[in-house]
């Protein structure tokens, strides 16, 4: 019982009672956040705070990358120039042939009337910075809505598809990596024609899935993306296989790719923003 | 109570430690640095809460959970949750806590940390891949009622008190 004196309650409420609160409101926050997605403006005005941090702070690390491509050695750049003089020749073929198929493929087309693909802009981006959650491998890119992005859009860099554009700020984006869990990639086996679902395993690897145990495929084939699903454009590379086995119990064969794009070695990568298709009647 | 005539420059302290975690978070860390990094933050926001309780409280913990949340792109109440318990448990071993030398201080900060590592998974996971619903919580309305029926009978059966305390 309490005394005249003394307070009927504490003023201040106790540790526990303010924890079930504070338990209280996080569980609210993560139903309203997954149920109605409406906290994106919270992020939106977190992403305004830091992005001028990180792009500061990212700073550092661009200068010793400077410093150190400064002090190569004479001999290693004569080496990779006479590499690079080695592709150019090569390449100049390709491109010639390329040349060639695209005009001819414009002929096609016009024989066949159908509509010119409608117009891919890149946008360039650079990583700022690198996500650690669990549940999905995302990176940061220093390009966001004012460049014109938007969720969806197909992420590549110069070997192949890095990912997809998952959330939008003002000026920057996250983008979920072809190697996140559950990420799905339509693809297409190189050699055969064969389609797939390609699907992030974690751990920097993707898994190809449903493929029948007679399926012909093997170590080395290289995963394209099929363009079936209207997101990527087709012909893409995603992954080359790199294991592949049968077991008793599953119908279906156990395809492991690596992924193609340097997932954690690129720095810049290319959003490409296709244009909204316009059907007319 | 009369304030410590140092306030103002706990405070700064505080405040400092506090935005110096933040930008350290905000490196573009990778590779097995990221894997290994540790998570700046929450380790200032549980020594404050260890040494100055008064002025940094779970709405603190809460914010700079959120703010853990947007950095790793994850749900947000995810690391909030879990910093809020971990500020809780800190509170409740600090007079033990402080009776230690670092290293000990630091094996019992070991399992805290653990705890908070895995709330936030537990949350995430709730979270993305939620269970077929709630109704695994069903089993918990029923063992209490399991529960009140085994006492009360038991009550019954040897008449009005099993007062253990006696």
């Amino acid at each position: 019982m309490p005394t005249p004196g003394q307070l009927m309650f504490a003023r201040r409420l106790g540790p526990t009672a303010r924890l079930l609160i504070w338990l209280l409101i996080g569980v609210s926050c993560v139903v309203i956040d997954v149920r109605f997605q409406a906290l994106e403006g919270l992020r939106s005005g977190f992403s305004l705070l830091l992005q001028p941090v990180r792009q500061v702070l990212r700073a550092p690390g661009d200068v010793a990358t400077e410093l150190s491509g400064f002090f190569t050695r004479h001999r290693q750049l004569q080496k990779e120039r006479d590499a690079l003089l080695a592709e150019r020749a090569r390449l100049a073929v390709g491109v010639n042939t390329a040349k060639e198929l695209t005009r001819e493929n414009a002929e096609l087309r016009a024989l066949l009337q159908l509509q010119a693909r409608p117009g891919q802009r890149t946008v360039r981006a650079a990583l700022l910075y690198r996500g650690h959650d669990w549940f999905a491998q995302r990176i940061t890119l220093d390009q966001g809505a004012t460049a014109g992005l938007r969720s969806g859009l197909p992420v590549v860099d110069a070997r192949g598809l890095v990912g997809q554009v998952h959330r939008v700020y003002p000026g920057s984006s996250e983008v979920t990596l072809v190697s996140s869990p559950e990420q799905l990639t339509p693809v297409f086996v190189e050699r055969t024609g064969q389609r797939g679902l390609a699907a992030g395993s974690g751990q920097g690897r993707l898994v190809l899935r449903y493929m029948p145990a007679q399926t012909d495929i093997r170590p080395g084939d290289r995963l394209l993306t099929s363009g079936i699903d209207r997101v990527y454009p087709a012909g893409i590379p995603v992954a080359r296989v790199n294991r592949v086995s049968r077991s008793q119990a599953n119908p279906y064969l156990r395809v492991e790719c690596l992924p193609m794009a340097g997932l954690d070695r690129s720095r810049a990568v290319l959003v490409v923003v296709a244009e909204p298709q316009v059907t007319k009647p | 109570m009369t304030t410590p005539p140092h306030a103002a420059g706990n405070w700064r302290r505080i405040l400092g430690t506090l935005t110096l975690a933040v930008l350290l978070e905000q490196l573009p860390w990778s590779g097995w640095m990221l894997a290994v990094r540790p998570d700046f933050v929450l380790v200032v926001l549980l020594f404050w809460t260890l040494h100055q309780p008064e002025r940094l409280g779970f709405g603190t913990a809460f914010f700079l959970g959120l703010l853990a949340d947007f950095q790793d792109g994850a749900v947000f109440g995810q690391h909030a949750i879990a910093y809020v318990v971990g500020g809780y448990l800190v509170l409740y071993l600090r007079l033990r806590l402080l009776q230690f030398d670092p290293s000990r201080q630091a094996m019992q900060l070991f399992p805290v940390l653990l705890s908070v590592q895995l709330i936030a998974l537990l949350i995430g996971w709730l979270a993305v891949n939620p269970p077929a619903g709630l109704t695994m919580l069903l089993p918990v309305l029923s063992s209490t009622v399991l529960w009140y029926a085994i006492a009360g009978f038991l009550r019954l059966l040897h008449g009005k008190g099993m007062q253990d305390r006696a």
